[in-house]
């Protein structure tokens, strides 16, 4: 066992660098285009429930109570057993690995975007009214790009579950890099097991990063360095 | 004008915020509502551009009534200022000053170009446009803010508590930079303060109200002073009213006399000579351009020490007969070591002083004129 754990991070640096790996329907290449199809598609559909939900009751001020508790309560739920009801519910498939993700995804999104737009100063909301904008233009011109550093954050925290989770699709039978993961530990592979961890790994970070980015640029440096003073 | 017609506010727990005002807010004037927390001066500015809308009675602005106005647009044709700005932070100062002028259809060339003529009508340069509000000072933020009121060049400007949260000396500044403004561009400004100096500095008319949202007395500040209306009023305004008063009376009026003086380079024999001849135990010293340096007590001389060794004792303040009020002057006197208020030009080279006397005395003319 020792002697396999020792031999194995040479066998799984090996196992990433073969060409013959990367190629085929379940090859690297196949496998980080489904685990990021899984990941965007749950992240699409998170943010068009989450997003306008946050927005809409941050702006109102109304059904932060309700908000707060419901995402509580799904962030409450197992993922994996959720992922398992589905399954057997709705039988094998995207859809039964993507709603258990969606469910996984959306509070965070919902309770940053809500925090966010409910935290901007009430003075800045104040003045915006009276200088004569419009409730849509004090959303979209002050309250959004004033929220902004914690909606992105939302997105991802967001992102990064749905990234690092979606690897347990593999359990119901879908592909993705959750598939090395368990096909390795199934055939005692270890080589094969840890390419997976490094693969889920460095998706990850480059998720991560992609948001990061995303940040920099969207985020006015007024807004950026009142958050770094403040 | 602005015309409040029995306007009452009544909230939905039932707090009363204002109740039945009826006040006139004259053109190119600026009115005053001043009162302690709690009684219905914001309310009141809220709800002439609607942020706050009547539960009855009706507020007209040139004749027309508000509530008949869509409110952004009715917003848009009146400058609202706020306490500490409210400029928007992911703005630079130029994008905080601007989007009035885009609502109202300029382009955003034109929108730029007004908002740079702005940010100089208040005293800012043009580099400041560039930067973000978090690299400003409060008295900065709050000269954009006004900036930001006036871009549109709206004829009502609605200013709310302005200069509450800036330290004293920048809020001096302010007030006097929005009476040069005013000076200039005579609009017709509803100003809420809780500061009765502030609103005797800047009101042309002041409203002062009482928790309840009750009008207690709608009068100039001269009369506010002289007369109040009531209990309320009279200790409100404090108990030093009448030193306030004093801030609408000339000190022109003061007859000066001519100082006993030495310079730094006089003996103390000298200077014990001239005391002595004036029949004065005090003696203004002055440099070679005759500016004040300070006062001499003649009894602290001793031998033929030199009148620098013996020390001069502080001023106070001087003050100048031509723009300063009794007000000035009274203080002058009272800080004075001497009891004596030095008179200086514009240049600060004296030219006389007025002792306790003195200044009861024109005090004593000025009220009976009053």
């Amino acid at each position: 066992m020792i002697a396999a754990a020792s031999t194995s991070f040479g066998g799984v640096i090996s196992y990433l660098t073969s060409a013959s790996n990367w190629r085929g329907s379940s090859g690297f290449l196949e496998r980080i285009l489904q685990h990021f199809e899984y990941s965007a598609e749950t992240l699409l559909i998170a943010v068009a429930i989450g997003l306008p939900l946050g927005l809409l009751s941050g702006h109102t001020g109304r059904g932060g109570a309700v908000l707060s508790m419901l995402s509580n309560a799904s962030r409450a739920l197992p993922t994996l057993g959720l992922l398992t009801i589905f399954a057997i519910l709705i039988g094998v498939g995207l859809e039964a690995a993507v709603i258990p993700l969606i469910f996984l995804a959306v509070p965070s999104i919902l309770v940053n975007t809500y925090v966010g737009i409910r935290d901007v100063d009430r003075s800045l909301v104040d003045a915006a009214r009276g200088m004569g904008l419009r409730p849509w233009q004090v959303l979209f011109r002050i309250e959004i790009p004033v929220a902004l550093p914690l909606i992105v954050l939302g997105l991802r925290t967001a992102a990064l579950q749905v990234v690092s989770t979606a690897t347990i699709a593999a359990y119901v039978g879908l592909g993705g890099l959750g598939r090395y993961i368990i096909d390795g530990q199934a055939s005692r592979n270890f080589a094969e097991l840890g390419a997976g961890g490094v693969l889920v790994a460095a998706f990850a970070i480059a998720t991560e990063s992609m948001f990061l980015v995303c940040q920099w640029f969207l985020v006015s440096p007024g807004v950026r360095a009142r958050a770094y003073t403040s | 004008m602005i015309r409040f017609e029995r306007v009452t506010k009544r909230y939905a727990d039932g707090t009363l915020a204002v109740d039945d005002l009826s006040l006139e807010c004259a053109d190119g004037e600026i009115t005053v509502l001043v009162g302690t927390s709690g009684c219905g001066k914001t309310t009141s500015l809220r709800m002439i551009n609607r942020l706050v809308d009547p539960t009855s009675g009706t507020i007209r602005v040139a004749g027309k009534d508000v509530t008949k106005s869509d409110p952004a647009e009715l917003r848009r044709t009146m400058g609202y200022v706020i306490q500490q700005g409210g400029l928007f932070p992911h703005r630079t100062v130029i994008d905080n000053i601007a989007p009035v002028p885009r609502l109202l259809g300029a382009s955003r060339a034109k929108a730029r170009g007004r908002a740079y003529e702005m940010l100089t009508l208040v005293g800012l340069s043009e580099p400041m446009g560039k930067r973000y509000p978090y690299q400003l000072s409060g008295g900065q933020q709050q000269r954009v803010g006004v900036a930001r009121a006036l871009a549109a060049d709206p004829p009502v400007l609605l200013m709310d508590e302005p200069f509450s949260a800036v330290d004293p000396v920048v809020r001096s500044e302010l007030q006097q930079e929005l009476q040069r403004l005013q000076a200039q561009l005579h609009k017709t400004i509803v100003f809420v303060t809780h500061d009765v100096d502030e609103a005797v500095k800047l009101g042309d008319k002041i409203a002062v109200m009482q928790v309840g949202g009750h009008l207690v007395q709608f009068d100039t500040p001269e009369r506010i002073l002289a007369r109040p209306e009531n209990a309320f009023v009279e200790s409100f305004v404090g108990t030093d009213r009448g030193i306030r008063w004093l801030s609408f009376f000339a000190a022109k009026g003061l007859r000066l006399h001519v100082p006993a003086t030495v310079e730094t380079t006089t003996s103390a024999e000298d200077a014990r000579r001239i005391a002595r001849e004036a029949g004065t135990g005090w003696l203004l010293a002055l440099d070679a351009d005759r500016h004040p340096l300070g006062w001499l007590e003649v009894a602290t001389l001793n031998g033929g020490a030199s009148i620098e060794l013996a020390g001069l004792r502080s001023l106070g303040h001087t003050f100048k007969p031509d723009d300063d009020s009794l007000r000035a002057a009274l203080d002058a006197t009272v800080l004075s070591p001497a009891g004596v208020a030095v008179a200086v030009d514009d240049r600060g080279v004296v030219v006389g002083v007025a002792d306790h006397e003195e200044v009861t005395r024109a005090i004593r003319a000025a009220s009976g004129r009053a």
